[in-house]
């Protein structure tokens, strides 16, 4: 008999002596690992990434398992830049448009002046009609 | 991560080992469910996050833990034990006492004997695994019984594969000659 058929007899021996437990320290086992479940650890809860611009009410999307539609949960975190982006676009308009009129106001407020000819040489004349313009209007 | 029902599971099917293991080791019923109860509650409370195949040898490696605790408390009675343990592993002879037993009876023809018997025979051979050296009854045990490869017992008790296949060799081999001794035959 090798060490190793040695050893599997003992344990089958082993394992009837663990199953002709008394019934009391069955039961002590039984309230041991009651009250070890009831300490059980659990993880934290799982972190749920969401496109920023989905609703909070959508549900889950069709595809949630990798579907024709799942990309779109990836792209999630693409929304916000694209928003950005068109935020900064929006707001190099709005100035280029305030430029524009700005220009426009000067020139209608050059043409209208009554000022000498030699004043519109002067590179200083456009600063000083820019900042009249407020008291024009 | 083992859910609550995994890990019930899980403790139900090895709360008996790992009493008998601690009975083994204690020698005292009441001590050992003590034992059994912190390692369950410590690997609820500490792993109980963890997935359920870790949990074998996470609770392998507690329950050996707090045994060791628990001797370490009680530094007579491990001095004792020790000192007992060594003293019967002092004159181990050469020859292996595994080639002088019988190998000729299968389970089958166990099976046929009285239950008074068996539970006897059952009764003298956890009498004598509690009668091995500590280390090598762990191996043994943890080997054998709880059917870990020599790597994990090695990583369990927390020492080398070579250790951990001398201490196996040793135990068997104490193990078989005690069993002789007293008529036993597996």
């Amino acid at each position: 008999m090798n060490q190793d058929e040695f050893g599997f007899r003992v344990r089958q021996a082993l394992n009837e002596g663990a199953d002709r437990l008394d019934y009391k320290t069955v039961l002590r086992l039984e309230q041991a690992r009651s009250a070890a479940l009831a300490r059980q650890r659990h993880a934290g809860p799982a972190t749920v990434r969401l496109p920023a611009l989905q609703l909070a009410t959508a549900g889950p999307a069709v595809g949630d398992d990798g579907g024709p539609w799942g990309w779109l949960r990836g792209a999630g975190w693409i929304a916000p830049l694209v928003a950005v982006a068109i935020g900064f676009v929006a707001i190099s308009h709005w100035q280029e448009e305030l430029e524009i009129e700005r220009l426009a106001a000067l020139d209608f407020a050059v043409l209208l002046d009554d000022g000498p000819l030699e004043a519109y040489s002067d590179q200083g004349f456009g600063l000083l009609l820019q900042a009249e313009r407020p008291a024009d209007r | 991560m083992a859910t609550r029902e995994e890990l019930s599971e899980f403790l139900a099917g090895v709360e008996r080992r790992a009493f008998k293991q601690a009975v083994f080791a204690v020698r005292d019923e009441s001590h050992a469910l003590d034992i059994v109860q912190d390692a369950m509650m410590k690997i609820a409370e500490k792993y109980g996050d963890r997935p359920a195949a870790e949990l074998p040898l996470l609770f392998t490696r507690i329950l050996q833990n707090v045994i060791h605790d628990f001797f370490r408390r009680s530094k007579v009675r491990s001095t004792w034990v020790t000192l007992f343990s060594a003293l019967g592993s002092a004159d181990e002879p050469d020859v292996d006492p595994l080639e002088t037993l019988d190998a000729s009876g299968d389970a089958r023809s166990e099976s046929t004997e009285t239950t008074y018997e068996r539970e006897q025979v059952v009764a003298i051979i956890e009498e004598e695994v509690a009668k091995l050296p500590a280390r090598q009854r762990e191996a043994f045990l943890l080997r054998y019984w709880e059917d870990l490869d020599t790597a994990e017992t090695a990583a369990a008790m927390g020492c080398s594969e070579g250790s951990v296949k001398t201490h196996c060799s040793r135990a068997t081999g104490a193990l078989a000659k005690a069993l002789r001794e007293r008529g036993i035959t597996l």
